[in-house]
């Protein structure tokens, strides 16, 4: 197997949460390609952040896309090539602010591809300001008051726009994350991984998470349970909180044949 | 004006079914031999306010509408009104009974024959279609075939009232008004122009296609929708157009053949996406349809006030193609050049039209034999594989991921920020000069490219010379009946094709455009130095009737 990490120097602040997040990422990749993915199959997009910067870091193919719309960009990609795993990178501002339209038809559409949502609770590469999964009281450059807005919780909104794959992790718990990312890309369908990733220059939560991080033990028995606990504050729950197969998009619209030659295209017009 | 032309007018509310009569008479005409011109004046709007469709019959073919009619057929009292000037010499102006006491205007029992022939809803739009088979010498078999195939519902009573219309209109018109000569083999089959785009996209290798609805686009999404069983072509109606453009550039980064459309507000949003074309030198089809704006605009018609817009889309530097067809034929041919081209340079090009190609009709045979052939992909890659290969065309070889497409060693990046040769971001000063330098170098390579299509199209003879594009070139060739004018029309915008128009440069011309700023003008001015002796602006989103635009020609050229 090819290395994964190119020769791109690496940028993310020393302790960033990124770190261990690539780390779990790389062992995916790797137990995909053992499970018997090639890897000219695995893609990625990014959007515009920190978390993008993985695109630089992580040797394989992909679309370092616009801000916020990477999950756009990836399901082009997969309606173009089924066969391809696209495993997408996105940032709370990326994701749940400037994208939020294409994160939420992803998932109501089943479009089989995986979004990575690095949760740092701030915009980190332009220096600190709230996100739409920042605590109300944040305190940032735009909100130097603190942050009258209530956050989203990751979890619920997209079990609510329809994902049918639904987990949340921890970058400081790589063994957990990287097998919760394999399962993800493995499951049919839209998966969403919430990855709660400290930002050690503007909202440090290193602590915070490792004293209430619980993983579950099973997946909640019903809905109504997972929407509870991934609610609570206090422990914080990482696991699954929700797997169902359903029709998977693509396979819907599309019998995911060969591109017609112009003679053909040609033949039908003229029939 | 010319006897030849039969102009039809149908008119009435929306949800009447006006559109739908004049297309079915279309229909009825072009099976009997006829060319065929039909224009739609809508609303946007579902029920109400006040629809019209205009249709030219002719032995030959037509261009444009005329504002003056022979036959019309007003289905409420707001039409009778608004189109009793519109009456041609000798024109037969039909109305329901009670509607109008007029005595320009001749009453026809039209609910009364629906309420006997009807027993629930009646569709008082056959009443036009049977009228005008009664007076143009259409058997009634002929007519009864085509009302089935059309109106699949309530057909026993449909067929049952359409004969009484014809029956009552035969016997009060034993001579008919106008007989129509079968001339054989005239095209079969009508088409819209976003119809023709649509297909020549598909005959041009289009896959997928990203849309969200915006009039007067949203019918090449509509088209290309009912295709997917048929021809394995998929159109995706997207979350919003910031979606669609992202989409389509996913697709083609997976090698895929892909296109997006809208209208100028539309476009406006897919900016952002066309400059990412731009930088990851994505191959990308966009077709902007053009409707008056700002903003919402006027929806349902028609303009040109997007051409700098078109030629200036998305911020940065980088090359694109823009063109706009002059004809229901070239919008075929082009959207397939276009997407061609697009892929052969690896650059985003626009194809620009408006409201008044877009959503006209006419019968036509699309010209499938003469497409140029398409591009070998024999590329030449550098080992390992870097997508931005610097390369002296600027042109670097493409590879799509996936097992059968690629290495399973070969990385393919495509990146939005500034990148080295291999994709990976960089903000190196050196590296941001060399690789502005590359796409800077597509500029020629796209020069070279467009060369072998046709550029520029010419049309008539004639002291005086007339410059417009698009569809404008449409309404000019039909005035060209009867004045005549040298007309000339790029057709490709950008690049400019200086080496065919090069006669023109500082020549006296006249322009003819749609839009309130003479923008096509100024641009004529910019590449070519042509002195504008007279704009002919129109801007109220209506196309210019034949009679109108020779008016304003006469004008023009005598002053």
């Amino acid at each position: 197997m090819r290395k994964l990490i190119s020769t791109k120097e690496n940028t993310w602040c020393t302790g960033c949460g990124n770190f261990g997040l690539f780390a779990a990422v790389r062992k995916s990749i790797q137990m995909l390609h053992e499970a018997g993915t090639p890897m000219a199959d695995i893609v990625m997009s990014a959007g515009i952040g920190c978390h993008g910067k993985i695109f630089d870091y992580l040797e394989i193919s992909g679309i370092y896309g616009l801000h916020g719309r990477a999950l756009a960009t990836a399901s082009g990609v997969k309606l173009a090539n089924p066969q391809l795993k696209v495993l997408v990178f996105g940032g709370d501002g990326d994701s749940l602010g400037e994208g939020l339209e294409h994160t939420l038809f992803a998932a109501k559409r089943n479009m089989d591809i995986t979004l990575i949502l690095h949760n740092n609770g701030n915009y980190g590469l332009t220096t600190g300001q709230a996100s739409p999964l920042s605590i109300k009281g944040f305190k940032g450059l735009t909100t130097p008051m603190g942050n009258v807005e209530r956050p989203f919780t990751p979890v619920t909104l997209m079990m609510e726009a329809g994902a049918s794959f639904v987990g949340r992790s921890y970058t400081a718990r790589i063994e957990h994350l990287s097998q919760m990312i394999f399962q993800a890309v493995n499951h049919p369908g839209f998966s969403f991984v919430e990855v709660l990733q400290p930002c050690v220059s503007y909202n440090n939560t290193y602590q915070l998470y490792n004293e209430h991080c619980q993983i579950m033990s099973e997946i909640p028995e019903s809905e109504e349970k997972a929407r509870s606990l991934a609610k609570s504050a206090d422990p914080i729950y990482l696991g699954i909180y929700h797997q169902e197969e359903i029709p998977v998009y693509h396979q819907q619209i599309q019998d995911g044949g060969a591109s017609l030659t112009r003679a053909q295209r040609l033949a039908l017009l003229k029939s | 004006m010319s006897s030849k032309i039969y102009n039809v007018l149908i008119g009435g509310k929306a949800g009447e079914g006006v559109k739908k009569a004049a297309q079915v008479i279309a229909d009825l005409a072009v099976k009997h031999g006829q060319y065929i011109f039909q224009t739609d004046d809508y609303q946007s709007l579902i029920r109400g306010g006040h629809n019209f469709s205009l249709l030219s019959i002719s032995d030959e073919r037509t261009y444009n509408t005329y504002a003056k009619a022979d036959l019309i057929v007003s289905f409420d009292q707001r039409s009778i009104l608004r189109h009793l000037e519109d009456m041609a010499e000798g024109a037969l102006h039909f109305c329901n009974e009670g509607d109008s006491e007029d005595a320009r205007v001749i009453p026809l029992p039209l609910s009364a024959l629906m309420k006997e022939h009807y027993q629930g809803p009646a569709h008082i739009s056959l009443s036009a279609v049977a009228i005008f088979a009664a007076l143009c010498g259409i058997s009634l078999s002929a007519l009864q075939e085509i009302i089935k195939a059309e109106f699949r519902r309530q057909v026993d009573e449909n067929i049952a009232y359409a004969a009484a219309i014809y029956a009552l209109i035969k016997e009060r018109y034993p001579q008919g008004q106008r007989s129509l000569a079968a001339n054989p083999d005239l095209p079969a089959k009508n088409y819209t122009g976003n119809q023709a785009i649509a297909l020549g996209a598909y005959a041009g290798g289009l896959d997928y296609y990203y849309g969200y609805p915006m009039t007067p686009a949203s019918s090449i999404l509509h088209y290309l929708a009912k295709m997917r069983d048929t021809h394995g072509v998929y159109a995706i109606h997207a979350e919003s157009e910031l979606a669609a453009i992202n989409m389509a550039i996913g697709s083609a980064f997976a090698g895929r053949r892909s296109a997006v459309g809208s209208s100028g507000g539309g476009f406006a949003l897919m900016q952002e996406g066309f400059s990412l074309a731009g930088m990851v030198e994505a191959p990308l089809l966009c077709i902007l349809s053009s409707r008056p704006g700002p903003a919402t605009g006027a929806s349902t018609y028609t303009g040109q006030e997007d051409l700098y817009f078109a030629l200036n889309q998305g911020h940065g530097e980088f090359a694109r193609i823009v063109a706009s067809p002059d004809s229901f034929e070239r919008a075929f041919s082009l959207a397939a050049e276009l997407l061609d081209l697009a892929w052969e340079c690896q650059s985003p090009a626009i194809l620009l039209t408006e409201k008044q190609l877009s959503e006209s009709m006419i019968n036509l045979n699309l010209p499938v034999d003469d497409l140029h052939p398409p591009l070998s992909d024999e590329a030449k890659y550098t080992e390992p594989y870097e997508r931005y290969a610097l390369t002296e065309s600027g042109i670097s070889p493409l590879k799509f991921p996936g097992a059968g497409n690629c290495a399973e060693d070969d990385i393919i990046k495509w990146n939005s920020n500034e990148h080295v040769e291999s994709g990976v971001r960089t903000d190196t000063a050196f590296t941001i000069v060399a690789m502005r330098d590359k796409r800077n170098r597509k500029y020629e390579s796209i020069v070279k490219a467009t060369q072998k299509y046709q550029r520029i199209a010419r049309y008539g003879q004639g002291e005086k010379l007339v410059f417009a594009y698009g569809s404008t070139a449409l309404e000019l060739r039909e005035a060209q009946k009867y004045l005549p004018f040298r007309l000339v029309v790029p057709i490709y915008l950008e690049p400019f094709p200086f080496e065919e128009l090069s006669e023109y440069q500082g020549a006296e011309a006249i322009v003819v455009e749609h839009a309130s700023h003479p923008n096509f003008a100024r641009f004529l001015k910019e590449k070519l130095n042509v002195k504008i002796k007279t704009n002919i602006l129109r801007y109220d989103g209506r196309h210019f009737h034949t009679e109108e635009l020779i008016q304003k020609l006469k004008e023009a050229f005598d002053a």
